[in-house]
Formats: structure tokens, sequence, C-alpha cells
């Protein structure tokens, strides 16, 4: 099994990479570009804490090898904004009491952003449905939803 | 433990393949030595759980012209690689084929809906797999290529038992095509789990034709009842000609009820699924021909 | 009362790094030049562990540590220390000679990355001498039952273990069986209540580093760092100088990190003996392995007068704690407490019992004991109203535990007396927000929806203080120093598990020195920096762990009085603080002359210009009580009669928690705890193979399913209340609400489900399977 090229952009930022082909997106992310936002949670697809999104899509990156995201871009929370430029989601996460462990956060975000895109103004079923994959223990969803319906969109 | 989930300790040779011929000759030189990689969200947890362990792992979303869906007079064709989001989201099948696109959106996260496929939803072979009842009403007919050939195989003959289906190693399904629904058609699809997210307890689609009161023809087909997506023939039969009423219905539901022989595993009893196979199919057959236009 | 940052809604300190991805969780840590550890697990419930051959794993590179290694201390413990020692049971090693559970750690093994640890782990052989397995409560007690343990630990004394159980506790208060004979109408029923799993997002880890100097520093999943270093100076015998445990961000806990986890020493064992640091993060299947939530057994008898009084009550209470006491004993004394604090009994007896059985240990989550006891008392309570036709309410009422009674906070050990109490107004307020008036009869529902409204009530302790030393340990330290710029920074080793025990640290130090919130910080801490606090657990860390930066705060503004009247030259005892908003700036003034005044930057400045030193204090402090915060739950269910699927479209809950300082993060409590409560009540069951010992899911979430998004009630359908309180003995009146949110959920949702279906459940998750089989045994289905 032969480590080979990949080459890929992350936050914007192109990347190239010597991976096995059984490198899960996820570890390579956090071990080799030391980005720690995206989350192992079970590695099963149960969770969402290991989102990211690929061509602006949310997907898991337990569940992705990372070979297969040559020519990709991908965006994790890191890429979302920076704390003195906060996205306007993650504005609205701590306006609205959206974060206690914060372990679930970045995934929630980036799959709130993902819905966002196609859909700029989702009703409260809307935000639940896109969202059910992403498991919370903390916050019982509500001030997440919330967060979400209430996004201030940039002007 | 004997898994470790946080990492894939698999040893494999991986082939990105950009073609189907690529495809087919892999398949054909590797045979039950390679597995395809699609959305990977069946494959990668089953080569994580040590369910599966390839030598050759050959992943075909990059194959040109895999990703299509097209709709038009002589049905609806999905490509293999097609993500389930793009099914759900065309707007043919939202209007057309609505069991399909109830099916779908009942699935998994939306993450994972964004990876996975109907073709690996299929081959994966799960008794409780969503897209299998909807594609087995619609009676559609799944595409299986050889390297020198090609064969269409209908879906209900597709299914052998748990993971199991009538695919050759060497085959690969690139197309599932649904024929075209006429204007008096009503289908559906309900699922029972048992949080939002989760593979089925037990789920039912419904097709059916109207015309006037009259049902011309029906189809229903149950998952996770029976070692494999299966169809229901005794409820069907109940319809078939009828004049639709709420007792038909009922009759017809019965007849479902009585038809299945389920088992009890982690997600529920064989007894709740005997109880409720008739409440959902009885639902399932309302919303369907009321959707065929008619009322009750 | 009017507070300048106390009980306003402002941003969380780790807020920003959390939605940054920047947040550091023990999974996030990494030391250079580190190794990944993994761990073997039994494949076995019950096994002696015969002979282990590293050899192949070694020769793949790996560090291996064994049950029978030197490195191994051969040291008994308990890996919570929380109780004092002679009330703490041991029964637990590093690393077993004898596998209790299915997927107990028996093997450590360290390689260069982790998928080479986990092969080499996997080279790893283990003979295995394999042994009957008791895997049921009722058989383990039996006689002749196969034994888990010959002996065990009371502290330092050795104990046998008869007919596998591990403690008990028995405790009468005056004379019950007479009781009962006076007694009117008499309830008796038992409840089942399952094993869960704590579900927390992040799994535990644990890093360690081993020191230069012979030490070592130990990044983990912890909800205290002090325990975990002084259980790991013991076990290794280093001094407590040479072990330093960080503080961290934690991924979620309830409960399951009040102990140290047992990957902790087995990655301290690798590091030590590989001289390299050592990374070791669980998988979620190990981690399904490790804790769950105690289940229980509770048989519950009250008795009550005519008139509504209750007079008599018996609890037998029997818990599966699976393969080692974590916290068995205190859970006892605890659960004995919850019962006697919830009513006024009279005359009433409490019998506990921990057994142990080949499962997965069982150990303290969000409650601890109290969901359980709660459940079933409330659900019995609610039984005699509707057989003895009281209202509900009225009937709770009347005998419901409150101010200027006498409250067990931990059993029988630490009591203190009830000094606020928000509980009628909660049940009134909340019936008034539920409609309570208008709730009809489950016998005037028909059709195949049926919807019902009940009430349960509960509490929980604000930390085990008390005016003596208990059995367990309850103090909490901090630091507060003002920095030379005036603003200040809070040291406090209370770990915050996402509830804002942080937040409201800084706004405790903001409040008392009059700065404003973005002026006061928390420092990045460690147990080399701080003094000693116990736990975050018992919902003490408002109560307690900001009670001592309350009272350290304090101190600090004496220090600042002095270098003011130095400065101004007045007595100390003349000034005053205050913030003056308009200008951005707090002022010390004299008494009586405002014009008089100075402020604390330019005290801050010129104390360090002059050489008189920092404006900081670091003490301890011990609450002298345990005040019950009090929750109420009103809650509607509505039952699908033909599929047993029960939603709930509408929650009214309501918390006393005196002042609460974060009300964002109380309603966030209360809202978070309903998801909780509704897990535990309709759809979670951690259980295991009754042949085989192994869990029934394997340790894979994809069969342990908690509440999405979609299981909850809408924005608008979830209406929060906060009862008007102040708590004397706490914080600025704060009391704690973390736990209390829980407790009486499930019992609020099984109680409005009789109202819609007029079936009471005595056993949990009541899931559609359930309740579609109820409804068919009542004959009250749909059909
Ligand atoms: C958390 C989670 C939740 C899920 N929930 C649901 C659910 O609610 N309902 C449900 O039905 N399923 C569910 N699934 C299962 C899975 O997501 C679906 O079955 C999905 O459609 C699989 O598609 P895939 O493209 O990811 O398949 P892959 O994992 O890529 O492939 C699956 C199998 O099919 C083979 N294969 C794939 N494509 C082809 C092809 N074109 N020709 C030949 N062989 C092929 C692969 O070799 C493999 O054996 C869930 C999975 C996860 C992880
Ligand atoms: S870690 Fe990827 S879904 Fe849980
Ligand atoms: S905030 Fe802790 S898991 Fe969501």
């Amino acid at each position: 099994m032969e480590s080979q090229w990949l080459k890929l952009r992350v936050n914007g930022k192109e990347r190239q990479l010597f991976v096995r082909p059984n490198a899960l997106l996820l570890n390579v992310l956090r071990d080799e570009l030391g980005l720690m936002g995206a989350k192992y949670g079970c590695g099963l697809g149960e969770c969402a804490a290991c989102t990211v999104l690929v061509n602006g899509r949310n997907m898991l990156a337990c569940l992705i090898l990372a070979v297969t995201m040559e020519g990709a871009e991908i965006t994790t929370v890191e890429g979302m904004g920076d704390y003195d430029r906060l996205h306007p989601l993650q504005q609205s996460f701590l306006d609205n009491g959206a974060v206690q462990c914060g372990f679930c956060t970045p995934g929630m975000l980036l799959t709130a952003q993902a819905l966002l895109e196609k859909n700029p103004d989702p009703s409260e079923e809307e935000i639940r449905d896109y969202l059910r994959g992403n498991l919370c223990r903390c916050t019982g969803y509500a001030a997440i939803v919330q967060a979400v319906k209430e996004v201030k969109h940039p002007a | 433990m004997a898994t470790d989930t946080r990492v894939l300790a698999a040893e494999f040779q991986y082939l990105e393949a950009h073609s189907t011929g690529e495809v087919l000759t892999w398949l054909a030189e590797y045979g039950t030595r390679a597995k395809i990689l699609a959305g990977g969200t069946d494959l990668l947890v089953r080569m994580k759980t040590g369910q599966m362990k390839p030598e050759y792992v050959i992943y075909i979303k990059k194959v040109a012209g895999l990703d299509y869906i097209q709709a038009d007079e002589a049905g609806l064709r999905i490509g293999a690689a097609t993500s389930l989001m793009d099914v759900e989201g065309h707007a043919a099948v939202k209007t057309g084929y609505s069991a399909l696109y109830e099916a779908i959106r009942s699935m998994a996260a939306t993450a994972i809906r964004n990876m996975g496929t109907i073709a690996g939803n299929l081959v994966n072979a799960s008794p409780a797999a969503d897209t299998a009842p909807p594609l087995l009403v619609y009676d559609a007919v799944l595409q299986l290529e050889l390297q020198d050939g090609v064969r269409w195989v209908p879906v209900d003959e597709f299914f052998l038992g748990p993971g199991k289906t009538c695919l050759a190693p060497e085959e690969l399904l690139t197309e599932i095509s649904i024929p075209p629904q006429d204007p008096g058609n009503g289908s559906s699809f309900l699922k029972l789990g048992r949080v939002a997210i989760d593979i089925a307890k037990i789920n039912v689609a419904v097709s059916l034709q109207r015309s006037g009161r009259d049902c011309t023809s029906c189809r229903i087909a149950f998952g996770s009842v029976a070692p494999r997506p299966i169809r229901i023939q005794e409820a069907e039969a109940v319809l078939t000609g009828k004049r639709m009423s709420n007792e038909l219905v009922e009759a017809a539901a019965q007849a479902g009820a009585a038809a299945i022989k389920p088992i009890s595993d982690n997600r529920s009893t064989r007894e709740y699924r005997l109880k409720v196979s008739r409440v959902i199919l009885g639902e399932a057959l309302r919303a369907a021909w009321q959707r065929a236009g008619g009322v009750l | 009362m009017e507070f300048q940052v106390i009980g306003k809604i402002l941003q969380r300190k780790d807020g920003v790094a959390k939605v940054c991805g920047q947040e550091t969780y023990a999974s996030d840590v990494v030391v250079p030049h580190m190794l990944y550890g993994v761990t073997l697990r039994s494949p076995y419930p019950h096994a002696q562990v015969l002979r282990v051959d590293t050899s192949a794993a070694e020769a793949m590179g790996a560090v291996c540590v064994t049950p029978d290694a030197p490195c191994i201390p051969n040291l008994i413990y308990n890996e919570r220390t929380v109780s004092i020692p002679e009330k703490t049971y041991c029964d637990r090693r590093v690393l077993p000679l004898r596998a209790r559970h299915v997927g107990e750690a028996i093997v450590g093994v360290a390689a260069e990355t982790e998928e080479l640890a986990f092969k080499a782990m996997q080279a790893v052989k283990v003979e295995y001498k394999v042994l009957p397995a008791v895997l049921d409560l009722d058989e383990a007690m039996a006689e002749g039952a196969q034994a888990l343990y010959d002996n065990i630990y009371l502290g330092d004394q050795k104990l046998t273990v008869k007919n596998n159980v591990a403690c008990e506790r028995i405790i009468t208060v005056g004379d019950p069986e007479a009781a009962f004979a006076g007694a009117d109408y008499i309830a008796e029923q038992e409840y089942e209540l399952p094993r869960v799993y704590h579900h927390q997002m992040e799994t535990k880890t644990a890093v360690c580093r081993p020191d230069p100097n012979g030490g070592i520093t130990v990044w983990a999943t912890t909800q205290t760092i002090h325990n975990i270093r002084i259980l790991l100076g013991r076990i290794y015998g280093l001094p407590l100088s040479k072990v330093n445990v960080k503080k961290l961000a934690i991924g979620g806990s309830f409960g399951s990190s009040i102990q140290m986890n047992s990957i902790i020493p087995i990655c301290v064992a690798l590091a030590l003996k590989a001289k390299r640091p050592v990374k070791m993060a669980s998988s979620r299947e190990d981690d399904l392995h490790s804790h769950t939530k105690f289940p229980a057994r509770i048989k519950l008898k009250i008795g009550v007068k005519k008139d509504g009084r209750v007079v008599a009550a018996d609890m037998l209470a029997q818990v599966d704690i699976g393969a080692h006491q974590i916290n068995a004993f205190p859970l006892l004394g605890c659960m004995a407490g919850w019962y006697a604090s919830l009513y006024k009994w009279g005359d009433f007896r409490f019998e506990g019992r921990t057994i142990y059985t080949n499962k997965v240990p069982a150990c303290a989550m969000q409650g601890y004991g109290n969901p359980q006891v709660n459940f079933a008392v409330e659900s019995l309570m609610d039984l005699i109203a509707t057989e003895c036709g009281f209202d509900p309410i009225e009937f709770r009422l009347k005998n419901y535990v409150g101010i200027g009674d006498e409250f067990w906070g931990q059993g029988p050990s630490v009591k203190s007396i009830i000094k606020s109490c928000g509980v009628e107004e909660m049940l009134q307020k909340g019936a008034e927000l539920i409609g309570w008036a208008d709730r009809r009869p489950h016998e005037e529902k028909t059709g195949r929806y049926r919807r019902g409204i009940g009430v349960a009530r509960g509490f929980h302790t604000s930390g085990t203080g008390g005016p003596k030393p208990g059995e367990v340990v309850d103090y909490s330290s901090a630091t507060v120093k003002i920095n030379e710029d005036g603003t200040v920074d809070v040291m406090t080793p209370v770990m915050d598990l996402g509830g804002g025990t942080g937040e409201a640290a800084v706004k405790v130090a903001a409040e008392v020195l009059n700065v404003p919130y973005d002026r006061v910080d928390l420092s990045l801490v460690d147990t080399k920096t701080t003094g000693y606090d116990v736990c975050t657990h018992a919902t003490r860390g408002v109560y307690c762990g900001c009670g001592a930066v309350y009272h350290v705060a304090r101190q600090v503004k004496q220090k600042l009085f002095e270098y003011a009247g130095r400065i101004l030259e007045e007595l100390p005892r003349d000034l005053e603080l205050e913030y003056d908003a308009k200008k951005d700036v707090t002022i010390v003034y004299v008494r009586g002359f405002k014009q008089k005044n100075i402020t604390i930057d330019e005290v801050a400045r010129l104390a360090q210009i002059y050489s008189w030193g920092t404006i900081a204090a670091t003490d301890s402090l011990r609450q002298k009580n345990c005040p019950p915060c009090f929750v109420a739950h009103f809650l509607e269910v509505e039952v699908d009669t033909w599929t047993g699927v029960v939603r709930v479209p509408r929650a009214v809950l309501l918390s006393d928690t005196g002042t609460p300082i974060n009300p964002d993060m109380v309603a966030g409590q209360l809202i978070g705890s309903l998801s909780r409560g509704l897990g535990y009540a309709l759809y979670e069951e951690t259980e295991h193979d009754r042949e085989t010992g192994r869990l029934k899911c394997n340790g894979f979430i994809t069969d342990d399913k908690i509440p999405t998004t979609c299981e909850m009630p809408r924005l608008d359908d979830i209406q929060v209340y906060f009862a008007h309180t102040y708590e004397p003995t706490g914080p600025f009146g704060a009391k704690g609400i973390g736990e209390a949110a829980l407790n009486s959920v499930a019992s609020a949702l099984n109680n409005s489900l009789y109202n819609a279906i007029g079936i009471r459940f005595y056993r949990i998750p009541i899931t559609p399977e359930r309740v579609l089989a109820a409804l068919e045994g009542s004959g009250r289905d749909g059909n």
C-alpha cells in the first residue's frame, strides 16, 4: 500500500500532501494540517462531529478516504471565519447561547452553512430536518436551531 | 476492541477510475478481491468494523458519465455515482416519484445523502435499504455491466438475501432506470425508526394506478420484514381492479401484515413489526391514492 | 436585586474559540515526539488472564504494558476519590488480572501511529481461562452464584464479598411499620430504570508526557484535575510536585469523568515505560465499554391519610453496578437523600443494595440516582393522587420538603436547612403556563392520537457541603488578581463542563470588584498553579466553585481598599467601589464624598510603581450548606395509539436556581436536560446480551440512539421559567441547576402519558413497542 501525492484546496489554500490510501480525511486534516476543528465522535457517520464542506457540500470526514479528495475544495470550521472576522453563523451561535461544551459546534456550523447556501431563509422544520444527523448531547438543540434561524445575513 | 473506528486499519490498493471501461477491466481482473467505492457510507463502515476486507478499492465517483439524472418520456434514469441528495433535489423526482423522494429524504443525515448513492444502497443489500421498496414498486430495472456485456435486471430479482444480490463480482451497476409513471399514478413511502435518523424498523412503499374510483393496479413493497426487501403480492391482489374504499384499504393492509414474517433485532421486535405493518401500509395506501387524485 | 453583570446575558469566554474550532480539548492535544496508544480489551465478560504474549507486537516496534508487568503497580484503588478514604470501596487495578466485563482493558499498546498501535495490539496474544459470567441482578445475588470478587477493600480494610453484593445501606427514620398501619391508603409498585450510556460527544482521551524531573504532565478528559493528580501520584508513587494535570475544555461529560477514566493510568504506564509522551484517545466503542449510568430497580411503598398527608414510605433500591464500584456506596446515600428530601414522609425506611455483575461499570450520570428515585416517587405520587382523588399539584404542595425543612443533600451524613425554595411558585406558574385547569381526564380521550398533560417535580443538591465534614470531600480554591492595568485574572481549577461555570466565575469576580465583564478573564491553569478543588459534580460548580471565587474576590477587594486608602489617605473601611458606566471606569471613592476617588486602574498602576505588590489573593472555601435547586416539569405528550410513537408537543420547564447568574445557560441546561430526559424516558437502553455478555450495540452508537433535532418540541413550544428566589448562602444568591434540570423529566413524561392513554408505565424506556403492548393489554388501543 503506497503513499501517493494528493493536491487539494483546504480553506482556500492549495495543499500538497503525501498520504496512504487508507488515511481518512478527518485524520489528515487534524494530524497533517493541524486543523482540529473537525472532531471524531463516532467514526461511523452517526454523529456528524467530523463534518467538513467538500466543494460546498457537507460531508463526513470520518468516512472519506483522503485520496478521493484530489482537486477538491475543503472547508473546515477554521475556514468559516476568524476571531476578528466571525462568520454570521458563528456570531449567531454565540448570540443565541448555542454553544455549551462546543464539541458538536464545528459540525453544526458547517452543516448549517451548507443549508443556508441552498436555502437562505429556512423554516424551523427545514433547519431541524437538515441538522438531524448532527448530534448534540448538551443543548437540546433549541439554541442551535434558533441561531440558524436568526442568523443575520451580511448585507 | 476488535475495531478502532478512529482509523481505517486496512491494507488495500486504491484505484481511481475515470471511465466505466477502466472499472470493468479492474473488476474483471480482481473479481471478489475488489470492491467498488462510491459514497463509501456503507463500504467504509464495513471496512472499519472488519466485515469487509477488499484488497482493491475502486473509486467510481470520478468516472465520467456515471453522475446524471435524466427524466423524460422514457422515465427516470439515474447514474450509479449520482448522490442521493441530487436525486432528492431533482424536480422530476419530487413531483413524479414521490415514494423515491420520500424514501431518500428519510435516510440518514444530509451529509450521508451528499455522499451516498442509490446504487450503493442497493448493492449493500440491507433488508432495510430505504430506496429498495420504492424501486420495487416502480418496477425499476438495474443496468449491470460486465467488461464484455450488459444485462438488465428488474430490482425484484436483484436481492437474494441480507448483503446478497445477483450482481457478479465482475459486474458494475451503472444505471437505475424507472419506467415513466402514468398520469393516474400515485406513490408513497413510509418508515418507522427509533429516532429521526435511523435505519428502518420497518418501511413500506406503494405505487398505484387510479382510474376513476377504481384502483387498476397496485404495487406494495416492505423493507425490514424479511431477509430482503419484498413485494407483497397478497396485498396487491386485494386492491387490483377494485373500487377503492376505506374497507378495501383496511383489507389490503391486513393482507400485507399477514404476509410478512419479520424477526426481532436491535431495532424492534417481531410483534411490533407485525402490528405496525398494517398501520403504515394503510397510511401509505391512502397517501398514494390521494396523490393519484382519488378521494376516500 | 440590581447587579452589574450577574444575571446579564454575556458572551461566554470560551465562545469565540469554540465557534472557530480553536478550543483545545484533550483529544486535540499534540505533544512533540509522542506515541499513540490503544488498549486490548477483553472479549469475554469474565475470564482470568493467564498469559499475555506481546512479542509479536514488540517486534512491530510497539511498547506494551500487561497486567503482570512490574511497571503496573499492585495497588487496588477506586478511580473516584471524592469520598474520604474510609468510605471508599476499592476493587480496581491499573490493568486487571481478571477481566470482569466485555471490553475491560487488559493490555496497553503504544506505537508511532495509531494505526500501527492498533495493528500491534491485534498481534498481542492473550490466553484466558473463561469463567462463568453473571449477567443478571437476581442471579448474581442467588446462593452459589459465581463471584466476581473474593475480596475488595474499604479504605485499607479487607472485605469479603457475599453474593456479589458490592455494598449496602439501610436507613430507618421513626417507625414506618406503625405509620403504615395508621395509613388510610397504601400504594406499592416496582420500577425498572435502564442502564444507559452518557453519550458525551468527546470520547475519553489522555495524553501523558514524562518530564525530565522524573515527573509527568497529563492532559486528560476529566471533571477534576486535582483528584487525578492525587490518584496518579499515589498509584505511581510520585510526589505531587512532580505530577501536573492541565485544565482543558471537555466535550461533554454528564458524570462520566468524575472518576479518573480508566485509560489515564494505562496511558501513564505506557509513557513511563516508553519514556516518551503517549496519547491515548478512545474510539467510541472503547468509550461505550467504559462507563454507563446506574440502572436501578426500585420498589416503593407510600402510605397516605385521607386528608392527603403522606405518613409513611419504604424504598428498596437495587442497583446493578456492573464490574467495578466507582461510586456505588455514596450513590446509595444519595438515593436515600433524594428520596428523603422529596416529601415529608413522616416515618420511612430506605434499603439500598448495589450488586456486581459482569457488565460495563456503572457510574454517575446527571442526577446521580436522582432521576431513578424521582421516577419511582413522582410516578407513585401521581398514582396515589389519581387513586385517592387528590389534585396532583395540591397533593404535592401539601407534602413537599421546603423552606425551613431539613434537606439531605447527600444522604444521612450531609444535611442542611432549606433557606430558599420556589416550589410553590413553580407549580402554580407551571400549571398556568401549560393550561392545567383545562386538563381533561384520559377517559374522555379517544381516537388515534391522544394528548395528555402531566407534572413532576424534583431537585438536586448544590454541592456536598455541610456544617461538618462528611463522607465526601467538598471545597474549592481560587486565585483572583488585579493586574497592573486594573484588569482582572481569575484562576480556578473548577472544570467547566460546558454549562458556563467559567463565565459564572468571571461574573462573580467582576461583580465583587465592580469591573466590567470584558476586563476579567480566566487563566489557563493546571494543578500546579491552583489550589485544590474536588470536582465539578453534584451541581456544585456555581455554588461551591464560584463561591470560592466570591470569597477570594472579596479579599482582593479588601486589599484594593488598603492600597487605595494609602493613596487617598483614608481608612479602607470608609471606601466604596462603583462602576461608572459613562466613563467606563471603576472607581474607589470615599463613602459620602464621591468626589474624592481614584480609579481601580490607577490604584493598580501605582501599587506596581510604588512596589507595594500585586493586589491578589488565593484561598479555599468550604460551603457550609448544600441548598437544593428545585425544578418542575409540565409536559404535554401525544401518543399515536396505532404505532405507539410518543411525541412531546409542548414542555414547560421551571427552575429555582436562586439568582440565575447566566440566565441563557440556565435555560440551556433546562432544555438540554429535556432532550436527555426524553432520551432516558423514550429511547435509550444500553443493555448487554444475556448469553454473551456483550453490549447489544457492540459499542457502536448505530444501535444506541439519542434524540436528534426532530424529537424535541418546537422553539415556541418550550417555555422556560425561573422562580424568584435568593439563596442567602450562595454567591449573589445563586444555587446550582445542572443535574436538577433532568431529574423530573422522565417522571413528568410518564405522568402525562397516563393522562393521555390511562396507562402507567413502570419501566423505561417507554418505547413504541412497549406502548403498543401496553395499549393492547389494557384494551385501550385505538383500533
Ligand atoms: C450513519 C448512517 C446512516 C444511514 N442511514 C441509512 C438509512 O436511513 N437508510 C438506508 O437505506 N441506508 C442508510 N445508510 C446506509 C448507506 O448510507 C446507504 O446504503 C447508501 O446509499 C450507500 O451508498 P454509498 O454510495 O455510500 O455506498 P458505498 O459504501 O460506496 O457502497 C456500498 C456497497 O455497494 C457497492 N457498490 C457501490 N456502488 C456500486 C456499483 N455502482 N456497482 C457495484 N457495486 C457498488 C460497494 O462495493 C459496497 O459494497 C446509512 C449509513 C450510515 C453510515
Ligand atoms: S465522527 Fe464522523 S460522523 Fe461521527
Ligand atoms: S454543545 Fe456539547 S455536544 Fe453540542
